[in-house]
């Protein structure tokens, strides 16, 4: 009697030992010291100026936090990594055993091929956390430094990049499975990245769906994490995205089945993903990780504007590369969807940067129907906005001089030992692990 | 009969790899699939074993067709010309053979000596030479707890002496009980081995049954010829 839980450990430490034999995974782990070093040291060095280091005026950094100021630079080594490196290390693993025809032998013990790429998806994450390391380790140098950790903030971002990796992972999983060499699926890999950015620049210039789409592309939902922002609607659609990328790569990677098959099979995969992904993307909700509420409205403006419970229309004529629409989406309209039950937004414009619109009529206003109630105004500020809004619902705008102000994190610090850790010490460490691994494995 | 292969046709294309191949294979035989190179033996293997779809046909068992399931627990193929796990030991290859697809782990020891392993089992899969990867394969097959074997080549790469060497193994298992159906493109080596065959050329099946079945249907077609040889067999009736 064959016992399945064994084989599935036997399985998970197969992968395991394919992983540490794997020269892509070492790579990445090498690279994500001097990665991390640069920018750490970068963000630390210009956190302490703006703290007042070397005749900076102090002051200046009380609304600097460290999440925006050290965090996501820092942490963006993983960004540029699980873009560039990580999809090498994935692909090696999920296609290394069907170039070497190991998954011929594999496949007939009867266990299914997403029994399979989960033992992959499991080891390649795992390998994942232990390349972000080096910036975990830098939160501990911070704390040395004296530094303020603000640990929900930090779980949301470090959760962030490990979402993020599984998009790559997934990703690259289904490009191995579907490509019969793993350069085919390297260049798909990257293809698809690439078609990411596309989708972002699309969005940027042309507004409407291909901005929307663009809101859940892995650069934009790694953007919310780093400034604190939990979007429900994007975790569950990356989720989605993960899932779905292992169930083509299991889908493809099964033995004997016609290639007809394996296409009305992901088709199928595809299109319920599809449907997952919109009914996700109508879910609301978020969290505000950030210890300096950037993504909300003070408390005393929150709870007035609890008291409204209607429809909020907007229509905007500004077009998508104004900054006025950025300054009014970032620090306004972020704020109010997460507050208010039902925001409605419609961007108007004739051209995508809105320079030769600025004479037309209509140009820059925002105009606002609330409660059978409407009106324009051309503010784009959180204030103006908010002002407008109150003006709109018969509220008294609430005094914010019992909420709490944060006053920023301010450390005017030299890096100390950053250089040495993430330059000298890391690298060491991985080729030394590198050489003594490889060699106990034999 | 512990199985039979059923009316199986693959297509590539236009290609007709395998038409209409039917035969049986019986409990504790060792059946050998003869044939030239480019006649369908790997084809017809990875199509038995649920590697490779097949147009149409079926393998049966109990006069049913068996499913997933019990094909992977009936049968296991050892593909030819693969390195399986290439930068693992050989020795870790092995324990995880018997590991992974519940195989006999006491035949570990056994296995390794009949196949002359000992002395590469602290080397990757990937570094062995031709000769040393086909006896590791043997050697994986071997440790698999499937009653009936399927081997592609399983000489292919080795000298006289180690084809003696994994032949005399081979026999050894299929004493135990082991169905053994091997796919050889040398004929001698094949008469030596099997106890029936299966002919196959240009992807059809032109004869099945022992040695002396093979020279009556060869005596029926030709009855002037003379078919002292299983090479003689094959080239009459194929």
């Amino acid at each position: 009697m064959r016992s399945r839980k064994a084989a599935f450990v036997w399985l998970l430490e197969k992968e395991a030992r394919e992983l540490a034999v794997s020269r892509a995974w070492w790579v990445l782990l090498l690279g994500m010291g001097p990665l991390v070093g640069v920018a750490f040291i970068g963000a630390v060095r210009t956190y302490a100026e703006v703290s007042g280091l070397n005749g900076t005026s102090a002051g200046v950094g009380e609304a600097l936090a460290p999440l925006t100021g050290v965090w996501a630079p820092a942490f963006s080594a993983c960004e540029l990594a699980a873009v560039f490196l990580l999809p090498f290390v994935a692909i090696r693993l999920v296609g290394g055993d069907r170039q070497n025809g190991a998954l011929k032998l594999e496949l007939q013990q009867g266990m299914s091929a997403g029994v399979l790429i989960a033992a992959k998806a499991i080891v390649l994450l795992a390998g994942w956390l232990i390349a972000m390391l080096p910036p975990v380790s830098a939160i501990l140098l911070w704390r040395i430094y004296g530094g303020s950790v603000y640990t929900p903030e930090l779980a949301a971002l470090i959760s962030g990049h490990v979402v993020n990796a599984g998009l790559t992972i997934a990703l690259a999983a289904a490009m191995a499975a579907v490509s019969e060499h793993p350069s085919t699926a390297a260049i798909l890999t990257l293809s698809v990245t690439v078609g990411t950015w596309i989708i972002s620049f699309i969005g940027a210039v042309q507004g409407g769906w291909w901005e929307r789409a663009a809101g859940y592309a892995p650069a934009a939902m790694v953007g919310d994490f780093q400034h604190g922002l939990v979007r429900f609607d994007s975790v569950l659609i990356a989720l989605i995205l993960i899932l779905t990328g292992f169930a083509v790569a299991a889908e493809w990677t099964r033995l004997g089945t016609r290639l007809r098959r394996r296409m009305i099979d992901s088709t199928g995969i595809v299109a319920l993903s599809a449907v997952a992904i919109f009914g996700c993307a109508l879910v609301r909700g978020s969290w505000d990780a950030s210890e300096s509420r950037s993504n909300s409205f003070s408390i005393a403006d929150e709870r007035a504007l609890q008291q409204i419970h209607g429809t909020l229309q907007l229509d905007v004529h500004l077009a998508p590369e104004d900054p006025r629409r950025l300054d009014l989406e970032r620090h306004a309209l972020l704020k109010l969807r997460r507050i208010l039950p039902d925001v409605r937004v419609t961007y108007q414009s004739a051209t995508s940067i809105g320079l030769f619109e600025q004479t037309s009529a209509g140009y820059g206003e925002i105009r606002y129907q609330l409660g059978g109630h409407s009106t324009t105004s051309r503010v784009t500020t959180e204030a103006g906005v908010l002002e407008v809004i109150y003006s709109m619902a018969g509220i008294a705008p609430p005094s914010a001089a019992q909420d709490p102000v944060y006053r920023g994190r301010p450390l005017a610090i030299e890096p100390r030992g950053a250089g040495v850790i993430f330059f000298g010490i890391w690298p060491g460490v991985v080729f030394i692990s590198a050489m003594l691994v490889r060699r106990n494995l034999r | 009969m512990l199985f039979e292969v059923a009316g199986l046709s693959k297509r590539f294309g236009d290609l007709a790899a395998l038409s209409d191949v039917s035969f049986h294979v019986r409990a504790g035989e060792v059946l050998g699939l003869i044939g030239p190179n480019g006649a369908g033996k790997s084809t017809l293997f990875e199509c038995i074993a649920g590697v490779l779809a097949s147009n149409s046909g079926s393998v049966r068992a109990q006069g049913r067709p068996m499913g997933r399931r019990e094909r992977s627990e009936l049968l296991f193929y050892v593909p030819d010309a693969i390195a399986p796990w290439s930068a693992q030991p050989l020795r870790w290859a092995l324990n995880y053979t018997t590991g992974f697809f519940g195989g006999r782990a006491d035949l570990g020891e056994e296995v390794i000596d009949q196949l002359d392993l000992r002395a590469l089992l602290s080397r990757p899969v990937g570094e062995l030479s031709k000769g040393q990867r086909k006896r590791a394969l043997l050697a994986i097959g071997l440790l698999t707890p499937q009653p009936v074997l399927l081997i592609d080549e399983p000489f292919d790469g080795l000298d006289l002496r180690q084809t003696r060497e994994a032949a005399a193994g081979l026999r050894a298992h299929a004493a135990r009980g082991r169905t053994l159906f091997l796919s050889i493109h040398q004929i001698s080596d094949a008469a030596r081995l099997c106890d029936r065959f299966v002919l196959l050329s240009d992807g059809r099946v032109k004869g099945e049954g022992t040695m002396a079945e093979l020279a009556a249907q060869a005596s029926a077609r030709d009855p002037a010829g003379e078919f002292a040889s299983l090479d003689e067999v094959f080239l009459a009736l194929t």
